[in-house]
């Protein structure tokens, strides 16, 4: 067995740009790898910003008319496009020793777990998408409303596609089944960096294909959690998961990192790395 | 698996042919843990890496993954086949599942990589 690490570091970073945010998730796998910890931040965009899967092509961003002119990042690692700006952000690395760094989906599982408790905790009902039978669809045979059971790259936004793992939410008022929470990894030679988004609210800055049901909207009459205190409780429960303690930091990383981050940042704003596909 | 592979940590296989020549791929614990594929990038002939250096880099659903040079070289082969027919990784990750071949600049280094027992006990430790 990988040897376990016990304690998960937490920051909270004020917003930044894209490029700013992927460089910083990409040192946060870094600093995983050479503190021998699982390490995790949550984070803001200064602007609506869309993020595109490491291998999804630029032309069909640019076939999306309800994306055009919002900043585009390509982010490093994989899966569909996400708007983000009302999403709760994170970004989390484990080295690749532990047992949550072995294999993709045991450190997706691990980390969406915890936030079915999380969102639990507040009364909300969501699910993980279940896995050719293995997991239970959601209550109410939501699941069986979704048309999708096998991931449909073809889609180009996060929301559109169903992997196993995904979360899953029912509406309150008509039982439809949405997409409410995604992420992604990039494998490095000594740490696994997940990161990925919980549609806390949909986002009023785009409409049509590119906007989606939230949270705040599945939950109808109800008060959707409010981001800081779900992230909270979120940690908590990692940590318990994980065996062991949740620290939060008081500064952020965004400024402890503030020199690595930055010679990280020139990759992410080089075009050569957005329009690569 | 034949017995004649070497393995590098980052789970890519290296089988040495003629002419200081060798053929890389990816382990089948590796394709297997990794699931779903649906991308692959791959270089150009032409091209040399060092030893540790990711030299392509292939997308499964949930995640992107680098492919580390085992050896330090030069690319003088690309199974440009892979990317359009995925699944040849997992069904023959050894044979028609080779990814590149690589004419290697200090075939010493083929001495640090592990041989098929050491790489099975390394694999057989990590958590599943």
């Amino acid at each position: 067995m990988g040897r376990a690490v016990s304690t998960l570091t937490i920051w909270w970073d004020t917003a930044a740009d894209g490029p700013t945010n992927m460089a910083a998730d990409e040192c946060l796998a870094a600093e995983a790898e050479r503190r021998d910890s699982l390490l995790m931040r949550f984070y803001e965009w200064s602007t609506t910003t869309i993020s595109l899967g490491g291998f999804q092509k630029i032309e069909d961003a640019r076939q999306v008319g309800e994306i055009r002119g919002i900043p585009l990042v390509r982010r490093p690692s994989g899966g569909g496009a996400i708007v983000h700006g009302s999403d709760l952000t994170y970004a989390a690395a484990v080295p690749k020793s532990h047992p949550w760094g072995a294999s993709p989906q045991v450190f997706y599982d691990a980390l969406h777990g915890a936030m079915v408790e999380a969102l639990a905790a507040h009364g909300i009902d969501a699910r993980p998408y279940p896995a050719a039978g293995a997991i239970p669809p959601p209550a109410d045979g939501a699941a069986g409303s979704d048309a999708r059971s096998a991931p449909d790259e073809s889609q180009f936004f996060c929301f559109d596609r169903r992997a196993a793992g995904d979360l899953v939410m029912a509406g309150a008022r008509d039982g439809t089944c949405s997409k409410v929470m995604g992420s992604a990894q990039r494998r490095l030679a000594g740490a696994v960096l997940q990161h990925g988004s919980l549609l806390l609210h949909s986002n009023t800055g785009v409409a049509g294909a590119a906007r989606h049901l939230a949270v705040a909207d599945l939950v109808a009459d109800e008060q959707p959690p409010e981001r800081v205190g779900l992230s909270r409780v979120w940690g908590q429960r990692i940590a318990t998961a994980l065996g062991g303690t949740a620290r939060e930091e008081e500064t952020s990383f965004l400024s402890v990192h503030h020199q690595d981050i930055s010679a990280l940042t020139a990759r992410f704003r080089d075009e050569r790395w957005t329009f690569r596909r | 698996m034949s017995a004649d592979l070497k393995f590098a940590k980052t789970h890519e296989w290296v089988r040495s042919e003629a002419n200081g020549v060798h053929t890389v791929g990816i382990s089948s614990y590796a394709v297997e843990a990794l699931t779903d594929l649906v991308f692959m990038q791959l270089p150009a002939v032409g091209k040399k890496f060092k030893a540790g250096e990711s030299f392509g880099e292939i997308e499964s659903v949930k995640a992107v993954s680098d492919l580390y040079a085992p050896i330090s070289g030069e690319i003088v082969e690309v199974n440009t086949a892979l990317p359009g027919k995925l699944e040849t990784l997992g069904a023959d990750p050894y044979g028609e599942g080779w990814v590149v071949r690589i004419k290697a600049d200090n075939p010493a280094e083929l001495d640090i990589l592990l041989d098929r027992g050491a790489y099975e006990s390394l694999v057989g430790s990590q958590p599943h």
